[in-house]
């Protein structure tokens, strides 16, 4: 009997524990959708009953705040991110792993241990880089610093050791070219790193914000990130409009997170590995 | 022979060519700035010209009060966040593993989602919720667990408890993933041993899950302790560019103050920059010490 009752209470308390931490994890999200359907002062106030002005607060996030430009300023940016990050880190994973060399072993060293510098560190000497080549307030000088990144060319380097050079050799006998050996053979054999390599720098990438605050200067070339940061910071706040920016912010993320979570774990756990 | 060191030297200069472009980048955006930071940080910024001061940067530091406090707030946040974060990460982590049967994938779902908000998004929706007349105050009036209104944005206190929950809100989900991948490895036989010599479930969690775990939470107290002292996205837009007060400030937007705020003395950000430097290098040695010994 008391058995019974002690393994029903700890299985309740199980339950509260969860229960709770899933309101607490979900509820912002559910208040968010909500919050687009407010007049501001609702918003505010934080009623959660849905409201009449959805479609008042869209008309203002894209007539009064450029909602769309925000959107697709932030979506050029983070895929050309991707593809040239994905091009040039997997083919520098590629050379360093597989044509070992003492002198780009020492180099790759150096990458690792340069990997422990914060950002804070290096965007002041780049914010002045930039401006000297008169590049400030563009996409490039977003991008271009995002491209190589340290961290997915060693994910990356984990990933390619595991393909076997045997392979390799045997398309050199073949007559395969080097880069015909990465492009045809090796490359295709990678799709779920690559996947999982591009995930993780589209979601740095979509939600950069410390450098775009520094580089961006006009309207026109804002990203979400910065859009939303600005209108928080302005005299008068339209609320309702601003959570529907919030809710489109979120949803690139949320939806490849729904559709891919293996490969989207993996890149997390890339790290550990 | 002389055939095959050709070949090598091919192979070699293949090599090359796949590092290239990304040293190219590395060169631009890394290595110069580095580099380029030796020759700001011994000089002092007035309007558009600046001058030589030599090591007068670092001794302005120490007179700097407000900067120490900045960095002192990088301190409490790392100190308390991070080890309430990691109990609620371990709690669930260990619920979901060993303690239900049914809903384990939804329950990782839910709790991992926070961490997908982006920062800004997050601060902002935060800001409105602990509006002074806001969602969160409004709910504990009129459970009658608090008679006024708590001064989450206003108050230098409660600031600093805002960043604290946001930060826990965020990303306890994401630290949970690592743990419950770390719990996973662990050998089911031997619970079933503990079980077989009749060791409590408590006593299994204190002598068997937290032992073998431990370097899986080592990890993320690194990674947060990382992330805590580069804070500067949530100070901004959550508790308004470090208020109430300079309540919330961290050294990160205190750099940023000084190199595009204020009297924009790039000199003086870039010397404060190599404080955090220092302080990000120290735990990562540190790091590199737990975790080495650990495969040795």
């Amino acid at each position: 009997m008391s058995v019974v009752r002690k393994w029903s209470i700890s299985r309740l308390l199980i339950w509260l524990v969860l229960i709770a931490g899933g309101i607490v994890s979900l509820f912002p999200f559910f208040w968010m959708v909500i919050g687009t359907t407010l007049n501001p002062n609702d918003v505010v106030q934080g009623i959660i009953v849905p409201g009449k002005e959805l479609k008042l607060n869209w008309a203002k996030a894209i007539k009064n705040y450029d909602l769309f430009l925000f959107f697709v300023n932030s979506l050029k940016i983070a895929l050309l991110t991707v593809v040239f990050g994905v091009i040039v880190n997997a083919l520098a994973a590629f050379g360093f792993e597989k044509y070992k060399s003492k002198g780009r072993d020492k180099i790759f060293g150096l990458l690792l241990l340069t990997l422990i510098i914060p950002q804070i560190a290096v965007v002041i000497p780049m914010f002045k880089l930039f401006s000297f080549f008169h590049m400030l307030n563009t996409h490039s000088a977003i991008i271009l610093p995002s491209v190589m990144s340290v961290f997915i060319i060693f994910f990356l380097r984990q990933n390619f050791k595991m393909f076997p050079t045997e392979i390799m050799e045997a398309a050199r006998v073949d007559g395969t070219s080097e880069l015909g050996i990465f492009t045809r053979i090796v490359a295709p054999s990678m799709k779920a790193s690559f996947a999982s390599a591009s995930i993780y720098m589209f979601i740095a990438q979509w939600n950069a914000y410390l450098w775009p605050l520094m580089t961006i200067l006009t309207d026109t070339k804002k990203t979400l990130p910065i859009a939303m940061s600005s209108m928080m910071n302005a005299y008068t706040i339209e609320y309702g409009a601003l959570m529907i920016i919030v809710c489109i912010s979120i949803l690139p993320v949320l939806l490849l997170f729904l559709t891919m979570q293996k490969q989207f774990v993996a890149g997390l756990l890339g790290s550990v590995k | 022979m002389n055939k095959r060191g050709s070949y090598y030297r091919y192979l070699n200069r293949f090599g090359w060519f796949c590092v290239a472009p990304a040293m190219v980048l590395y060169g631009l955006f890394m290595a110069y700035p580095i580099l380029s930071s030796l020759y700001y940080v011994t000089r002092k910024w007035k309007g558009m010209t600046n001058t030589f001061i030599g090591l007068g940067n670092f001794t302005r530091m120490v007179q700097d009060k407000i900067f120490q406090l900045s960095l002192a707030h990088n301190f409490v946040f790392m100190f308390i966040q991070i080890p309430v974060m990691i109990f609620f990460a371990l709690i669930l982590a260990v619920i979901l593993n060993q303690g239900i049967k049914r809903l384990r994938g939804a329950f990782r779902v839910i709790f991992f989602l926070p961490c997908v908000t982006s920062l800004v998004a997050y601060s902002v929706l935060f800001r409105i919720l602990l509006q002074s007349n806001g969602l969160l105050n409004n709910i504990m009036i009129n459970a009658h667990l608090i008679a006024d209104p708590i001064g989450w944005l206003n108050d230098p206190f409660w600031a600093k408890v805002t960043i604290i929950l946001a930060l826990t809100w965020r990303w306890t989900g994401y630290n949970m993933v690592f743990f419950l991948v770390g719990l996973q490895s662990i050998d089911t036989e031997i619970y079933e041993a503990a079980e077989v010599d009749g060791a409590s479930k408590a006593r299994q969690f204190f002598r068997i899950t937290l032992p073998l775990l431990l370097p899986v939470i080592l990890f993320s107290a690194v990674t947060s302790t990382n992330g805590t002292m580069q804070l500067f996205d949530e100070p901004n837009i959550l508790t308004n560019q470090g208020g109430p007060a300079n309540g919330t400030l961290t050294a990160a937007l205190y750099i940023y103050r000084q190199a595009f705020v204020f009297n924009s003395d790039f000199g003086y950000a870039t010397a404060l920059s190599y404080i955090i430097v220092l302080i990000s290098g120290v735990f990562a040695f540190v790091q590199m010490r737990l975790l080495g010994g650990r495969d040795k």
